[in-house]
């Protein structure tokens, strides 16, 4: 069972409905290397993203973030550019499922686009279900993680899930 | 209080048969579909949980669409791992890339029928609420555990009820009664919800027409698009899964909705609608895009790409010329709905129109192949998705509408009414 750390990195913020095809385009998902696919990771709307994204950096965007197309890839190579966290004010439901079973945390923040700025310093508490701008010390209360999304989590995702269900 | 279809459904395909809005239950699968993504993502999946037996080979659709034939060598690579898959585990229901469409073929096959549940591996899958079936999407690793299990965990969708009454006017189609709903919730709208689409305007609907709207449910966010059983129904599940027993489900008199919608075409009637760039939920009257100039025109998909589809463009093409300067691309749905058009003659006048028409295939709607646009092109599309860069370079822009308004458009080389072509 993986204990929830902390996740502290750099915001970048995106606004309401960011699509599937803005996460990754489906022209690259013939590719069959994760780390390949990941290169392309929001092309559309932020090119730099690839190269400039660190280790642990979280995703902060407004409402039904991930809607459109069921692909696990978006997630999928959102944690492989080192994506700590998601924090929306809402998520697609298809993008929400497929985050814990790839092992991507997301958390649902009302309002969060209305205080954090690109490139604040944050720190993401996912037990507490809190986000923390490190600067100021203000804090936000997020909505709590339902148990099944904890279970999936702690075991690192849902193959790992599985393996300990059997 | 009395239950939805949703909580019907989802509630007896669990284990003690119940199932209210907002729980989470365990449900067990009556049949699932996946596409490519068992080749490029699925078959890993499932080598790393150390599965090789899959639940149950008769209850598995795996079709190759998305890019058919295979566009390059790494899509011919992923069609050869799912045929590869498909010999070793023996699955019953396969359709390569000379078949069409999931969404099209499943119901073709008869893999579907009222009361069913049915998860497919795109989001597209809420087109068999249309069967009066639930029917969600859901992506690879959900795919690979219930090939394992032949379960899901689900969470029970709160309902959206819509009743509808009075008849489209002419040229006006299904999809533009789905784009103005889509439009209207907006792009989450019914976001976890299921929507239930109810009146005497669905209960008098094509199957064609009914899956356009149950597919294009999930543009809202719904979970599902659910329908009652109609004649039409009934006719198609006798013809194409004939001896098989099912019982129509219907929701109860005290169901509790969170919210409900009228729509009177009657006293509203509406035009054929557009949905702008960048969203489906873009919705304006025709009127106020018409003049817009076109590159492309494209009819096709698991939204438009049916024989009432092609039937209502050869109607408008037939002994007419397209725009000079214009592509116009048709995609029949599946390889059926080819053959009878071809019988028709439709393929023919879409051929002596000027346009070209492909084999089935997902191809031009997901920007994969036979009709990718180009930096700055402009394309009318009877599909479902217009996000940027859907159907090719970022700078492109797509237009969603009925496949009437398509061709009108292509007739002209603007956005056109379909009304003013007659």
């Amino acid at each position: 069972m993986k204990k929830l750390e902390r996740i502290k990195g750099r915001a970048w913020v995106f606004g309401n409905n960011v699509d599937t095809d803005q996460i990754i385009q489906g022209r690259y998902l013939t590719l069959l290397d994760y780390a390949e696919m990941a290169k392309h990771a929001f092309e559309i709307p932020r090119p730099e993203f690839s190269s400039a994204v660190k280790k642990n950096d979280i995703i902060i965007a407004g409402r039904n973030f991930g809607g459109g197309s069921s692909r696990e890839e978006a997630p999928q190579i959102l944690a492989k550019t080192g994506v700590g966290c998601v924090v929306a004010e809402s998520f697609a439901r298809i993008f929400y499922r497929n985050g814990f079973n790839v092992g991507l945390p997301l958390m649902t923040v009302s309002e969060v686009t209305s205080v954090v700025r690109d490139g604040m310093k944050i720190t993401v508490d996912l037990s507490e279900g809190t986000l923390r701008i490190d600067e100021t010390g203000d804090v936000l209360k997020g909505d709590a993680l339902p148990q099944m999304m904890l279970d999936l989590l702690r075991a690192g995702g849902a193959v790992p899930w599985f393996r300990q269900q059997k | 209080m009395g239950k939805t279809l949703a909580e019907k459904i989802l509630g007896s395909h669990t284990k003690k048969n119940d199932a209210t809005a907002g729980e989470i239950v365990e449900a067990t699968v009556d049949f699932l579909m996946v596409h490519e993504v068992l080749g490029s993502r699925i078959i890993s999946i499932l080598d790393e949980m150390g599965v090789d037996k899959v639940w149950d080979p008769e209850r598995i659709l795996v079709v190759n669409d998305h890019w058919a034939p295979a566009k390059d060598s790494m899509t011919a690579e992923i069609h050869q791992r799912s045929r590869d898959f498909v010999a070793k585990h023996g699955i019953k229901h396969f359709c390569d890339v000379n078949c069409g469409i999931c969404h099209q073929v499943l119901p073709e096959m008869g893999l579907v029928k009222p009361g069913d549940l049915v998860i497919g591996s795109d989001s597209h899958s809420t087109s068999y609420g249309a069967f009066n079936a639930f029917s969600t999407g859901l992506a690879a690793t959900d795919s690979a555990l219930i090939i394992a299990t032949g379960k899901c965990w689900f969470r029970v969708p709160e309902s959206l009820r819509i009743n509808i009454s009075g008849d489209l006017p002419e040229m006006v189609m299904s999809k533009d009664l789905i784009l103005k709903i889509v439009t209207d919730l907006g792009p989450d709208g019914a976001n976890y919800k299921s929507i239930e689409f109810h009146g005497p305007t669905i209960d008098s609907m094509s199957i064609e027409s009914r899956m356009t709207v149950a597919n294009m449910s999930v543009e809202a966010g719904a979970k599902s698009g659910l329908m009652t059983v109609n004649d039409a129904v009934r006719t198609w599940v006798a013809t194409r899964a004939p001896g098989v027993k099912w019982k129509e489900v219907v929701p109860d008199d005290d169901a509790d909705y969170v919210e409900q919608i009228d729509i009177d075409l009657e006293e509203d009637p509406i035009d054929p609608i557009v949905a702008v760039p960048h969203s489906p939920s873009n919705g304006k009257p025709v009127l106020e895009v018409e003049g817009i100039e076109l590159d492309q025109a494209f009819i096709g998909s698991c939204t438009n790409g049916r024989l009432e589809d092609l039937e209502i463009a050869a109607r408008i093409l037939k002994g007419k010329q397209i725009s000079p300067g214009l592509r116009m691309i048709i995609t029949p749905a599946s390889r059926e709905i080819y053959l009878q058009a071809l019988r028709l003659g439709y393929i023919e006048t879409f051929i002596q129109a000027g346009a070209i028409v492909t084999n089935p295939t997902c191809g031009a709607c997901i920007g994969g192949h036979l009709g990718v646009l180009g930096k700055g092109e402009v394309c009318i599309s009877s599909t479902n998705r217009n996000f940027r860069g859907r159907m090719g370079h970022p700078e492109s822009l797509v237009y969603l509408a009925s496949p009437a308004t398509v061709a009108a458009s292509a007739l002209k080389g603007v956005i056109t009414d379909p009304r003013s072509v007659q």
